[in-house]
């Protein structure tokens, strides 16, 4: 990805020039240097397949994904359920289980390449460097562990604060994450709490050691709107304090708009589209990413049938691995749209787009060729 | 302080936990309460008193006072065909037989327990590994071979004995807690305790275990009941303590002789009854812990 950056003035709808500045890097990797680009980067994902073993044969549930996350920025990644969002996630945190799943590829942070760490490495580093915000906060904490214990756990394994400072550090915590009675709340059990305060009390967790980057797998799917809300304005707020880099996984683009900088879209595993929010919104191409913010109920629109998406999202073990994985759920448009091989293709600075069915996708039941 | 207060009456309306949801039990469940008190009392002063005993007065042949009748010459609960004190001995093989099971009990739980959740924790291959041996040891006929090792070790005594039950007395524990370690290992909280940097170990003991406790409370309970039974089993066959140690079984044993049997009760039959109470007792606890432990099946 960092090599597309480089040259994001010119516009490379050729895919073997792309073809070419892969190389190009990957041969500067090899050689043990770094293209300039990375250097600001806090996380870079390079080719990250993560495959699952099922009936002895591993089907790969992302596939070939190239990201990179700045300091200080919002990269949410969308797409429907079993796009392999939360697979994406767990492979950076190395949360997979080793014995059935091989992920390839490299995920690098502060020149360590996560993939090739093993536990213990991985541990000084989780928690510490990368926390981790889940999708259900209630299963996300140990019922039978007090609020504070949970969130002094990781300051235990790396700090060197003793009992007294952990404590003020848990209610500074608290307070941080907006729980009113910092006290009274770090001496109850989960269940004591309600959602919102226990997605805060996951957030403080995932705070705690102050970690430079941020993985919130679907952080606001379990909670109420205003909720919801509420919990994305302290993400913000905490952000903006921490400078912190915060990968968003969610389904709901509402939630994207509200808070993300950079979007990836996935679909079956890869990245179909990537672009800064604003151009996403104004300027999607992708048919899948079309789709999807066609789908978004509108309040004002007079039509009240919702917009869906035709089909679904295949199985792992049914993905179409050749052409362009989106065609099966836009029939109507012609095959020869299709790359054979699709390819991300850099069609506007730091607008990427995989495919070339875009130029001359239509949404059904509307008239007429491409948007180009 | 007002504070403080204002706390105790907000707890008042949340849903009992741990110690209080067994509380409630008990005091629905009279026969479980009165067993409760009655096993600690009856272990209690069991081992009290066995420690005021000198065993070694007791075990003296008095070939005189053979099968002396409860309450002559100071016997309270007569004595056997060897003259010895029925009651001394009821006391003193109670007390084998209860530290006995107590030490299978806790030998067999340790060990059931850490691979378990060892195995329920890591899966794959050590869990295939391990539930292949031990469905192995469960197919084995257990009483046969602990009678062969008895037979066959030449000198053995209360630990060998205890060694000899545990090794086929850990299985089921470790069953139990391997299946439940496997649910509650692919939690999330497990997820986010391992994204927190936590270690194995530190989930495994610190995490999943205190999470298990409620079943294995159940499991112990019962289980000591059980090593209760086998212990005396074995020694009734003859095949448990050596003779000079008297355990409840071994007094039991003594009803194997017919005139025994028919004419002088009081021989056998005080054993008898202790180890029934022992049993139902113990028996009763663990089921209550056990309704305790699964809302569905809670009475109070």
């Amino acid at each position: 990805m960092c090599l597309h950056k480089a040259d994001s003035g010119r516009n490379y709808a050729d895919a073997k020039l792309i073809d070419k500045y892969n190389y190009f890097s990957d041969y500067l990797i090899k050689e043990g240097g770094d293209c300039l680009n990375t250097a600001n980067d806090l996380l870079t994902i390079r080719n990250l397949t993560t495959s699952f073993r099922i009936k002895e044969t591993y089907h790969a549930a992302v596939e070939d994904v190239s990201l990179s996350l700045k300091k200080n920025e919002v990269l949410a990644i969308v797409g429907e359920s079993g796009c392999g969002k939360s697979t994406l996630a767990t492979s950076i945190v190395g949360l997979y289980n080793t014995v059935n799943t091989k992920v390839t590829g490299e995920i690098f942070y502060n020149n360590q390449n996560l993939t090739q760490l093993n536990d213990e490495q991985f541990n000084s580093l989780r928690g510490n460097h990368i926390g981790f915000i889940f999708q259900d906060p209630l299963s996300a904490l140990n019922p039978l562990m007090r609020i504070g214990e949970q969130i002094a756990e990781g300051l235990m394994y790396h700090t060197k604060l003793s009992k007294q400072q952990r404590q003020e550090r848990v209610l500074e915590l608290l307070n941080q994450v907006g729980i009113t009675k910092p006290e009274r709340v770090a001496k109850q059990f989960p269940h004591q709490l309600s959602g919102g305060m226990r997605q805060r009390v996951v957030i403080a967790i995932a705070l705690s050691c102050k970690p430079s980057i941020l993985i919130a797998d679907e952080p606001t799917t379990a909670l109420d709107v205003t909720i919801q809300a509420q919990i994305l304005d302290l993400l913000k707020v905490l952000q903006s304090e921490t400078e912190t880099g915060i990968i968003l996984i969610t389904h709901d683009l509402g939630v994207v708009a509200e808070i993300a900088d950079r979007v990836a879209v996935m679909y079956a595993g890869e990245v179909v589209e990537e672009a800064p929010v604003q151009e996403l919104f104004t300027n999607a191409k992708h048919p899948y990413t079309r789709s999807l913010l066609n789908s978004i109920p509108q309040t004002h629109s007079e039509n009240e049938r919702l917009e869906v998406i035709q089909g679904m999202v295949p199985s792992l073990m049914n993905l179409p691995r050749e052409g362009c994985r989106f065609s099966a759920r836009i029939p109507w448009i012609d095959a020869s749209a299709h790359e054979r091989n699709p390819q991300l293709h850099e069609i506007a600075p730091g607008h990427f787009v995989r495919c070339t069915c875009w130029k001359h996708f239509h949404l059904e039941g509307e008239e007429g060729g491409g948007t180009v | 302080m007002e504070q403080h207060n204002n706390e105790i009456v907000k707890f008042d309306n949340s849903p009992p936990t741990g110690i209080q949801v067994v509380l409630r039990e008990f005091k629905k469940d009279k026969v479980a309460m009165l067993s409760f008190f009655g096993i600690t009392l009856l272990i209690v002063v069991i081992l009290v008193a066995s420690m005021f005993l000198n065993q070694e007065e007791i075990l003296k042949i008095k070939l005189l006072e053979r099968f002396t009748e409860p309450g002559v010459n100071g016997y309270r609960l007569g004595a056997d065909e060897a003259g010895r004190d029925m009651l001394g001995q009821l006391v003193i093989g109670a007390k084998n037989s209860i530290l006995i099971a107590f030490a299978i009990t806790i030998i067999t739980s340790v060990a059931g327990i850490a691979l378990g959740i060892i195995m329920g924790y890591y899966g794959g291959f050590i869990d295939n590994l391990f539930m292949r041996i031990i469905d192995f040891f469960i197919t084995l006929p257990s009483l046969m071979i602990i009678i062969v090792f008895v037979t066959i070790i030449p000198k053995y005594g209360v630990l060998e004995l205890i060694l000899i039950i545990s090794l086929f007395q850990w299985m089921s524990t470790a069953r139990l807690v391997r299946s439940k370690a496997l649910s509650e290992g692919k939690r999330d909280y497990v997820n986010a305790s391992k994204t927190m940097g936590t270690s194995n170990l530190a989930i495994m003991f610190k995490g999943i275990l205190p999470n298990l406790s409620s079943i294995l409370i159940v499991e112990v309970t019962l289980n000591f009941a059980g090593n209760v039974g086998i212990e005396t089993g074995l020694s009734f066959l003859g095949f448990g303590l050596p003779p000079s140690t008297p355990s409840l079984g071994t007094l039991v044993n003594y009803a194997t002789n017919p005139l025994v049997l028919s004419t002088k009760w009081w021989v056998w039959l005080p054993a008898s009854i202790l180890i029934l109470i022992l049993m139902l007792g113990i028996n009763y606890v663990g089921q209550a812990l056990r309704r305790a432990a699964d809302a569905k099946q809670r009475m109070g």
